[in-house]
């Protein structure tokens, strides 16, 4: 099993919802419902019935530490971006490492560079800008760098390509590659309607 | 009555929450938004609110010198009594309230409506650590900050303006000023405008982040609620402060010398 989301029958029967995120490489998921989804990930409560799996852990039977240290290996990149409107680009894309991991500061600065640089370049002023002033683009491309700077075991991208024109689409299509390179042996998982 | 202790728990929660992880400001994201609100609390607005702070009290001195007809003595009672211990922190917190209580609650209520808050707990920051912590603790020293400077524009100018008024030299009120005055009275009102500015904070960080819906409606409701609640909590405060160091527990301890 790699990546799965829906109902599946049993051998008596029965059947019984699973969410199954543990296979390393890149995996499509198309559901309907992906809010619920993404709530039962990033919460790790899945709805009553219902077995998670992620990366290798049944997490019903973790106790707090061991869910907690899953939580950290979790990454999601929401379809709007899920920026701070208050925060530019720089301080957006630096605030989970800076909050969670303070001693990469002085490394951050050539951290971003890479990875963007692995998303294909940007213009600088990406950095300085407000939410606000970015394209729908922008506050994909700014999240998802805010994500793989964490390196993510498993990577869960929300529609990175809807709403966007050719261009920019083939530019997401570079997502996926980037997570690869830099997170050796993780799980990228892209959620489609 | 039900909401009434749930926002009564609520906010008590957020106190000992903010208290509890003063630490928090050691991390670095979380010390940014603490400089923050300093600099929109404390400095940005210094000016205006030193401005208007400084015409109250002054003007308080004036009326009270032309009603009780008051000499050196006694001006420069009124002065400590009413400017330096009660007037001075009940100012700058009213203040406060109307500029950093109304921004941080509407502030906040957007975040909540906008699903900001959510993406912060999903990026695993604590919304209480990452914008309760620094706002409390922001607006607690900016307001004992303000009405410090309140204070010495206040009795300053109500120095000058009596002087002025009642024809006394201004040397006598300072001699009087000095020889009355004690480090008590500055610590005191120092103690209570921290407690006042720590109030409004609270008050408006709760009511911030429990906007009560998710429409836009939601974000005025939730201001005029802070502001309301941070009005009253800090008169309430008042009073018991008065009531503890004036009426009982201190009894005598920061009475002004007769």
């Amino acid at each position: 099993m790699s990546a799965l989301f829906g109902y599946v029958r049993m051998a008596d029967g029965e059947s019984a919802e699973r969410i199954w995120l543990d296979a390393p490489g890149t995996h499509s998921v198309s559901t309907t419902r992906k809010d619920e989804l993404v709530a039962a990930v990033l919460e790790l409560r899945p709805r009553s019935g219902a077995r998670l799996v992620l990366l290798g852990a049944e997490v019903g039977a973790l106790a707090e530490p061991e869910r907690l240290a899953l939580l950290g290996k979790v990454g999601f990149v929401p379809a709007d971006g899920g920026l701070i409107s208050s925060l530019n680009g720089w301080e957006n894309v630096t605030l989970p490492v800076a909050y969670h991991q303070p001693r990469r500061i002085p490394q951050l600065f050539d951290e971003v560079r890479e990875v963007l640089e692995d998303l294909g370049g940007v213009e600088d002023r990406l950095l300085h800008k407000l939410p606000e002033e970015m394209t729908l683009y922008e506050k994909r491309l700014t999240a998802y760098v805010r994500a793989l700077l964490e390196k993510p075991a498993l990577l869960l991208v929300e529609t990175a390509a809807a709403g966007l024109g050719p261009t920019k689409r083939r530019r997401t299509a570079r997502f996926a590659e980037a997570y690869h390179a830099r997170c050796a042996g993780g799980t990228f998982v892209a959620l489609e309607e | 009555m039900f909401a009434f202790y749930r926002e009564l728990e609520g906010t008590a929660y957020l106190a000992m929450h903010a208290i509890r992880r003063v630490g928090m400001l050691r991390v670095p994201p979380v010390m940014e938004e603490f400089m923050r609100q300093v600099y929109f609390t404390g400095a940005s607005a210094t000016g205006g609110i030193v401005l208007r702070g400084a015409f109250i009290g002054t003007l308080i001195i004036a009326y009270i010198i032309e009603v009780l007809n008051a000499d050196a003595g006694l001006a420069v009672k009124m002065l400590l009594w009413v400017v330096l211990r009660e007037v001075g922190p009940l100012i700058a917190a009213v203040l406060v309230i109307q500029r950093s209580g109304t921004a941080v609650a509407t502030e906040l209520a957007l975040r909540e409506i906008s699903g900001e808050i959510a993406s912060l707990r999903r990026m695993r920051i604590d919304p209480y650590d990452y914008l309760v912590v620094p706002r409390v603790l922001g607006i607690a020293l900016s307001n004992a900050a303000l009405t410090l400077y309140v204070q010495l524009i206040a009795v300053g100018g109500g120095m000058v303006l009596s002087s002025l008024i009642v024809g006394v030299p201004l040397d006598e009120m300072l001699t009087n000023f000095f020889l009355l005055a004690s480090p008590l009275d500055l610590i005191y009102s120092l103690i209570k405008s921290i407690l006042f500015g720590a109030a409004i904070g609270v008050v408006a960080c709760y009511h911030g982040l429990h906007p009560g819906g998710h429409s836009i409606n939601a974000v005025p409701r939730a201001t005029i609620r802070a502001v309301t609640e941070a009005l009253l909590l800090v008169m309430l405060l008042n009073v018991v402060f008065a009531y503890v160091v004036y009426g009982s527990a201190f009894f005598g301890l920061v009475t002004a010398q007769q």
